[in-house]
């Protein structure tokens, strides 16, 4: 069955002066996936994910989510996803509860309905201990829990998250990752960009690699992997491996970005 | 590589790091609006401190010239205040560099105290204090040529005491900002310390009118403990060179030395917990007992959508969570008690609000709309990363800014309400020309200003950092234009009470204003109404610079 994707973009660039940040970039999404954004600093993932955001305009393209054009019906989609920007997007002088509730709200909830999730949710993340501890003084590991509950808050079909396990010790990581799992299972489209290869491995169904702007490689861990592995053994065969090892996420972003510095560039100075 | 050109190198660096910092800062169109304010407010500073300098020139050759140089002191107190105080009260003027942003740096710990001093030497109180600092070498030396090497030493002297103190306050304010809790009780502290300067000129008008005999000896204790301190000090210094007494005036030098390096001393403490790398951290300590998270209702605003009430409750807590802001915004009435406490006697009625007392409610609305310009004119600056909900949220801009201005319009209805109570008390209850003159007044200038406000929200935007006081990096465009809104305001709104006065009839200044609002008020409902695309146009801006780390 060919479902229509829940985020396509056609020609998606952005200029900044002489730069291309981000160059003729289409992607499709598929419902239900947990989508991973890979790429080097300076890639462009940050940028791509503030364009499907609404929070930077595209130079040029289409971006699609869930069948509306966002440039057409931005607030219509924004009611229906969630978002961990890059700066998190929180307000400081708030406590967690009353961040929560101002979220749900922004987002259409009542007053009663925004209470009661922003309680459950302060709960799920374990941040309920410290009802008038303000924001500006969490952690930033509560600060990225609060920020993801305030994503959720209104139940979106669609989450974006950049960077969501940056700066994350390993038991708030496994709260996030218990809560994203659940938000598959029930049929919700997850886009995250980050630098941690291993948990993109571990959660991510499908990945996308883009590297100095332009997309370089998409689809399942599985298409990547066979994609890469036919590359090697039509090249040199520098890669070769004993038979039945797999390929790791972290070697198939290393052939397609070319990250691989031969021995002799290394800074022989350093001690 | 030796020590000497290691350092030499490290302060190259950094003179260049804050040459292309502000190269790079021109590179976007704000940048150069912000070059061209800051040229315009440069240029007002070199003009101000040019008096400085001329006043300096001709007190300094009078005294010299009269052989009364123990008076210098009279001119040395003002230079002192400005330097300290200003500082301090015009954080929109300044703009340091947090120095301990290069502490990841190997720099030994004499280039950090270095660096600091350097840059507080290109603070502009620092420019405009020298100025008069060399005005008065220069009078002084033109009526007694002699005493030119032994004036110069002292007025370096004092400069570098100037120099450490300002620096020292600042180490200091900055360790105790560094908390929120310290934070909110220094800021309060310094706003009733503001006001207590306020007090001094009606007290003085005050006591001044009668014979008070424990004034004129508290002056004399007060001239005695000034001759200790670094202005009577170094006056003193000089006075007593100029009469051969060169033991005395070394002596008087030399304690002010000794102050300079015990303020010295306390920037060394300031300076050597940073250096050491202090941990401030506001985290607090974790409850013994688990408090339990309760249901917490968000607001209702009848009439209006639930993202507008949102804003307002957030706007709202945000303003009960800042001391100092709240403080700032009963000021009006302060203002009131403070101009009451000028001469009671009515045959001499020297203030002028106690001579036209129909003034003092139209001025104390007027002051109330003054202090909101901090929040109107920079209204996301306070939100920080939080401005990407903003734009996220399936919500138009109109909302938020409207959510925004209604907080603001609801602290200038309290405001006037508690103005108008208090000139009753004050004053009498005034009449109701001029309270419907006044209300009318506000009804013109409120929409006006929001309307500014709204707009250098979304272009000038400029994150706030609760936790510095002389960085606060105040948009230099935004200081401007509201200043030159405040002047239009206040000008119309003389005007038309000058106009009314003149007819003998207020209600013509209650008709005026509301003429004027039919113009203001559509201009605010057109700018609103245009919100969304301007916001969506400047959201790169406004992002990049409220997300700023």
């Amino acid at each position: 069955m060919d479902l229509a994707p829940t985020i396509s973009t056609l020609g998606l660039s952005r200029r900044f002066g002489d730069l291309i940040a981000v160059d003729g970039v289409d992607l499709s999404v598929a419902p239900g996936q947990f989508f991973g954004f890979l790429g080097p600093n300076g890639a462009g993932k940050s940028t791509t994910i503030k364009m499907l955001t609404g929070l930077l305009a595209p130079s040029s393209g289409r971006i699609e989510i869930l069948g509306l054009d966002l440039a057409a019906h931005p607030v219509e989609v924004k009611r229906q996803i969630g978002v961990v920007p890059e700066g998190m997007a929180l307000f400081g002088r708030l406590t967690g509860a009353e961040f929560l509730s101002f979220a749900g709200r922004m987002y259409g909830l009542d007053r009663e309905t925004a209470a009661k999730r922003a309680v459950e949710l302060l709960e799920f993340m374990q941040l309920a201990d410290q009802p008038k501890k303000l924001v500006t003084d969490y952690s930033h590991g509560m600060q990225k829990k609060l920020a993801m509950a305030a994503a959720v808050i209104h139940g979106p079909k669609v989450l974006f998250l950049d960077e969501p396990f940056e700066g994350v010790d390993a038991i708030a990581a496994g709260t996030l990752k218990s809560m994203l799992q659940g938000m598959i299972a029930r049929g919700a489209t997850i886009f995250l960009t980050s630098h941690v290869l291993e948990i993109v491995e571990r959660l991510c169904s499908h990945v996308a690699i883009i590297h100095k702007g332009k997309l370089v490689a998409q689809g399942s861990l599985e298409e990547l992997r066979a994609g890469v592995e036919a590359q090697t053994s039509a090249g040199s065969g520098d890669g070769a491996r004993p038979s039945g090892e797999k390929l790791t996420l972290e070697q198939i972003f290393l052939r397609v970005v070319g990250g691989t510095r031969p021995a002799e560039q290394e800074l022989s100075w350093l001690g | 590589m030796s020590p000497t050109v290691h350092r030499r190198g490290q302060l190259t660096a950094i003179a260049n790091l804050r040459w292309r910092m502000f190269v790079n800062g021109l590179r976007s169109r704000r940048g150069k609006m912000e070059l061209a304010s800051r040229i315009i407010v440069t240029t007002a500073f070199a003009l101000g401190g040019l008096g400085g300098f001329a006043f300096g020139i001709g007190f300094g050759f009078y005294f010299a010239s009269q052989d009364k140089l123990e008076f210098l002191a009279v001119l040395l107190w003002p230079i002192l205040f400005f330097w300290q105080v200003f500082p301090v009260m015009a954080t929109a003027f300044t703009n340091n560099p947090d120095s301990s942003d290069l502490l990841r740096f190997p720099l030994t710990y004499r280039s950090y105290f270095l660096i600091r001093l350097a840059y507080g030497s290109f603070d502009p109180a620092s420019a405009l204090g020298s100025l008069g600092l060399l005005g008065i070498l220069l009078g002084v030396s033109i009526a007694r040529p002699l005493l030119f090497p032994w004036t110069l030493l002292v007025v370096l002297i004092f400069a570098l005491f100037n120099l450490v103190l300002m620096q020292t306050v600042f180490a200091w304010l900055e360790r105790w900002l560094a908390q929120r809790r310290t934070r909110e009780i220094l800021g309060v502290v310094f706003i009733l310390f503001m006001l207590s300067f306020q007090l001094i000129g009606p007290m003085m008008e005050r006591f001044g009118n009668n014979p008070h005999p424990e004034f004129g000896r508290a002056t004399e204790i007060a001239a005695r403990v000034q001759a200790v301190l670094p202005p009577g000090l170094a006056s003193n210094a000089i006075a007593q060179m100029s009469h051969a007494k060169i033991v005395a005036g070394f002596t008087s030098l030399l304690f002010l030395g000794v102050l300079t390096l015990a303020v010295g001393c306390l920037l060394h403490l300031r300076l050597r917990a940073q250096f050491r790398g202090e941990n401030l951290s506001e985290a607090a300590a974790r409850p013994a007992i688990q408090q339990v998270q309760g249901l917490q209702v968000g607001w209702e605003l009848p009439g209006f959508s639930a993202p507008v009430a949102a804003v307002f409750e957030k706007e709202v807590r945000y303003l009960a969570r800042s001391g100092p802001m709240l403080l700032t915004l009963i000021m009006p009435i302060f203002m009131l008690v403070i101009f009451r406490l000028g001469p009671m006697n009515p045959m001499r009625h020297t203030n002028f609000l106690n001579r036209a007392p129909d003034m003092a409610f139209p001025g104390a609305a007027a002051y109330a709309l003054l202090v909101l310009t901090n929040l109107a004119y920079n209204s996301f600056g306070g939100d920080g990363a939080g401005i990407q909900l903003f734009y996220a949220a399936p919500i138009s801009f109109r909302q938020i800014i409207l959510g925004k201005n209604l907080t603001h319009a609801s602290i200038i209805v309290a405001n006037t309400l508690l103005a108008w109570i208090a000139v009753s008390y004050f004053y009498g209850v005034p009449r109701a020309a001029v309270s419907v003159a006044t209300l009318a007044g506000i009804l013109f200038a409120a929409p006006l200003n929001f309307t500014a406000g709204n707009l250098l929200s979304i272009y000038s935007p400029k994150k706030r950092d609760f936790a510095t006081f002389g960085r606060q990096n105040v948009s230099q465009t935004t200081v401007l234009a509201s200043l030159g809104m405040q002047v239009v305001i206040v000008a119309v709104g003389t005007a038309a009470f000058f106009i009314a006065r003149f007819y003998k009839n207020l209600w013509i200044a209650a008709l005026l204003f509301l003429v004027l609002s039919t113009v203001s008020i559509p201009l605010y409902v057109m700018v609103l109404s245009r919100i969304d695309g301007i916001a969506q146009q400047r959201r790169e801006t406004l992002v990049a610079e409220l997300c700023r780390a």
